[in-house]
């Protein structure tokens, strides 16, 4: 039995449009022409259904030569083509299986990312930085720290924001250079390393890769004792000896790669990226942290100070509680790093690192 | 023999759908899309992208274009795209391993302190600059070669590295005039891609005049840019930069500023000023927008040919004002729902956990405190995923197809005779588009 119905076809030779007859026989499609020509004559299962407004059914032939199309709008002839054709699947059955695997693999390199992310960046960055050259770590450092400079120096002292240059504070700078210079031989870093006083408020330290510390005033002013300050400069050469700024710098630019170039940046997903690198971002660091802590309770013992020194500090600068949940924050809990500390260190030397005359002086080097 | 006996579909385009005009005035080409499915379509794509942070791209943009070609009526058939998101995959992996040392060795010479690193930024943007334009021109030729019409396929020639030297030696023409030079700008680019640009063996061609945009727009340019122009004759006669240089170097100590306003009282009255012309552009951007849009849409599709196949678009300004109200309209709506749900949660939390005294606990606290984090997160993606859907039914939707609709062909018989050439092209350019975010339909 032979069904048929109207159609228009395009041969793919030309772009004449031709007013057909479609003729469905046992085993192929039949396209004919109004003077009966045959135009083309296509097996079922070589039929391929193609993109369309809906309502018309435009079908080709896979891998024809041609792009030879045929287009039938007759509900029923589309139906009767539809039965007759395997590849051809109107009811979108197929198509919705193709579509939930695509959202199936989709969603599963979706989480292979965040997790090579979470676990993959920070481990290679790990492994990766011991065979960064110091030169180029250096390099680095010279760079970021134009950078952090102008960024930290916000009220403009330009030469005026380091400590220790001017006249009156000549001594302190002596004495400040004596401690560091303790810690500096006792550690025996394999980089050069360049320590400075800000002229900056807040009770802190940072370190840039290269070598490059700096401490700021207000750390000096809320210290009590050299070994105190001497304490957070042990923890910030723990940073140097780690390569920690090199490694922040290859994790940033690993995730920064990640989440910046394969996955796309779709309207909104700005905001679930920063939301999910401050998480990220913090249990990283919290690890980071307690490892430079160890380093520096060692590095006090070898320069003979006392190990204990840097819990004291840490609890006197943020000892208070924080508002802030504790997956945001940067640094590990400090009563939990107090702890650790103390659980490590042994108990204090007699004599403190500096003498009462040369602290006094030290404290004054931001003084000028 | 069963025969169906329809008629032979013949002039009166079967497909279109009855319009809610009174008089349907026959239009050469006709969008058959209707916006229920295309919102379809885009909710559950944007919900997907937001499931895979974005890698479904791919398949939505693949499902976008399959909805506007096949919709997209020209003279009774309508437009096939035969891409697949698969191909576009690819070719984005492939631009990324193309851009990865790129981005590398830019990175790297910024490191370098001498003048190497100085340039880095300024070499770095030129050379992401051509690359985009290259792009752009391949990721077009990628979309022609997978549209096909009437069983003809389109195709691009012409090299990707001449039209990327050629825009982007344009694009620093119209930075350097203010704006002046865009239409010539627009003219020339478009020259150079419909040259290049066939339907089986027939040759496009882009008649539109610069002279011609640039007396379309010119207004507009006086409006928004004209301004700015006129303000910084003003500053540069008018300013003492003597004083400036003072105000810079005192800007931390009150006291003396405050002498410097007093004893000039005049510069901060052209201080203002100037401010006031920075907000100026942007305002008058915004509400002219549309107005720029639909001129040069109109002028665009005007200049198009395909042999001596011409377009000619009668566009409207207001059409396009209304497509923008459209979608104004739209996401208002959205964002009053959106602000009602983020109200009644967080009434409901507050009311049950003050009922509760689950608030006293200082533990509870912080989970709640982390949990409205997330919470707003979500919320302000699924807001943003919304307006992003909106924005594509309601304005991009909208404006293809009143720019569609607003074409007339002359000699459109031409159309019947043309004959086969051309095969598909690689999909790199597209995936480079990407990964540049340059791409477009």
């Amino acid at each position: 039995m032979t069904t048929s119905g109207p159609g228009i076809f395009f041969d793919g030779v030309t772009s004449a449009r031709h007013d057909v007859t479609v003729e469905l026989s046992t085993d192929t499609l039949l396209v004919r022409s109004v003077d009966g020509r045959t135009l083309a004559d296509w097996p079922y299962d070589k039929i391929e259904e193609l993109s369309a407004p809906q309502g018309l059914l435009r079908i080709g032939r896979r891998g024809g030569i041609t792009l030879a199309r045929l287009e039938v709008i007759e509900p029923n002839l589309a139906a009767a083509i539809d039965d007759r054709s395997v590849p051809i699947d109107r009811s979108g059955t197929a198509a919705r299986r193709d579509r939930r695997k695509v959202v199936f693999w989709t969603i599963a390199a979706t989480v292979s990312l965040v997790l090579m992310a979470i676990f993959g960046v920070p481990e290679l960055a790990t492994r990766l930085a011991p065979y960064v050259p110091l030169g180029a770590e250096r390099r680095l450092g010279a760079a970021v720290d134009a950078q952090i400079r102008s960024l930290l120096d916000d009220k403009k002292a330009g030469a005026r924001f380091e400590c220790g240059n001017a006249d009156a504070e000549k001594s302190a700078r002596i004495a400040f250079e004596k401690l560091a210079g303790e810690l500096v031989i006792a550690a025996d870093l394999p980089i050069p390393i360049r320590i400075t006083v800000l002229r900056k408020s807040e009770a802190n330290a940072i370190t840039l890769p290269g070598g490059i510390v700096y401490v700021f005033q207000g750390l000096i002013d809320k210290s009590e004792t050299p070994d105190e300050l001497a304490g957070v400069i042990a923890h910030e050469f723990g940073h140097v000896a780690h390569r920690d700024g090199t490694r922040h710098v290859l994790a940033h630019a690993g995730t920064a790669l990640l989440f910046g170039m394969l996955l796309g940046d779709f309207v909104g997903g700005g905001a679930v990226l920063i939301a999910a690198r401050t998480v990220l971002q913090s249990s990283y660091s919290r690890d980071v942290e307690a490892t430079a802590d160890s380093y520096a309770v060692n590095l006090m013992e070898k320069a003979e100070g006392n190990g204990r020194a840097l819990g004291t500090i840490l609890d006197r600068i943020a000892g208070g509680s924080h508002p802030i949940p504790k997956v945001l924050l940067d640094h590990p809990e400090t009563k939990d790093r107090i702890a650790a500390i103390n659980g490590m260190a042994r108990p204090a030397p007699a004599k403190p690192m500096l003498n009462n005359t040369q602290w006094a002086q030290l404290k004054r080097i931001c003084s000028g | 023999m069963t025969t169906f006996d329809a008629p032979a579909p013949a002039a009166p385009l079967p497909l279109r759908r009855a319009q809610p005009f009174f008089i349907q005035i026959p239009s050469a080409i006709w969008f058959l899309g209707r916006d229920r499915d295309y919102w379809r379509l885009m909710i559950r794509g944007v919900a997907l992208l937001a499931v895979t942070l974005g890698i479904y791209r791919f398949w939505l943009t693949t499902d976008q274009r399959r909805f506007l070609w096949s919709n997209t009526e020209i003279l009774g058939q309508t437009l096939e795209y035969t891409g697949t998101a698969r191909e576009i995959l690819i070719g984005f992996l492939v631009a990324i391993a193309i851009l990865v040392p790129i981005y590398g060795l830019i990175f790297l010479a910024t490191l370098d302190l001498g003048l190497i690193g100085s340039l880095a930024g300024i070499i770095g943007f030129v050379l992401l600059s051509l690359l985009g334009q290259f792009a752009v021109y391949r990721a077009r030729r990628y979309r022609l070669t997978r549209t096909i019409y009437r069983g003809m396929r389109f195709h691009q020639t012409g090299s990707a590295t001449a039209f990327a030297l050629y825009a982007l030696l344009w694009w620093v023409l119209v930075v350097l005039t203010l704006g002046l030079v865009y239409p010539w700008a627009q003219a020339g680019i478009e020259r150079f891609k419909m040259r290049n640009t066939y339907l089986g063996n027939l040759q496009g061609r882009f008649e539109g005049s610069g002279g011609r945009l640039f007396r379309e727009g010119f207004v507009l340019w006086l409006v928004t840019v004209g301004p700015i122009v006129l303000g910084l004759v003003i500053f540069a006669t008018q300013l003492d930069f003597k004083l400036l240089e003072d105000i810079a170097a005192n800007i931390t100590n009150e006291d003396e500023l405050k002498r410097i306003f007093t004893d000039n009282a005049g510069i901060l009255v052209l201080l203002a000023f100037g401010a006031s012309l920075l907000t100026w552009p942007l305002m008058t951007g915004f509400l002219l927008y549309p107005v720029f849009q639909a001129i040069t849409m109109r002028w665009w599709a005007s200049g198009l040919r395909f042999g001596d196949v011409a377009a000619k678009s009668s566009l409207r300004v207001g059409q396009v004002y209304g497509a923008y109200l459209g979608f104004l309209g739209w996401t208002s709506l959205v964002s009053i729902m959106g602000s009602f749900v983020a109200a009644i949660v967080a009434v409901l939390v507050l009311g049950v956990g003050t009922a509760t005294k689950f608030f006293e606990d200082a533990g509870n606290l912080e989970t709640v405190g982390v949990a409205g984090a997330i919470g707003g997160v979500m919320l302000y993606v699924i807001l943003a995923l919304v307006y992003s859907a909106t924005y594509h039914v309601k304005l991009k939707l909208a404006v293809w197809r009143m720019v569609a609709q607003s074409i007339d062909l002359t000699n459109a018989g031409t159309l019947d005779t043309v004959s086969s050439v051309g095969a598909p092209a690689s999909p790199v350019g597209e995936g480079l588009a990407d990964a540049l975010s340059v791409g477009g339909y």
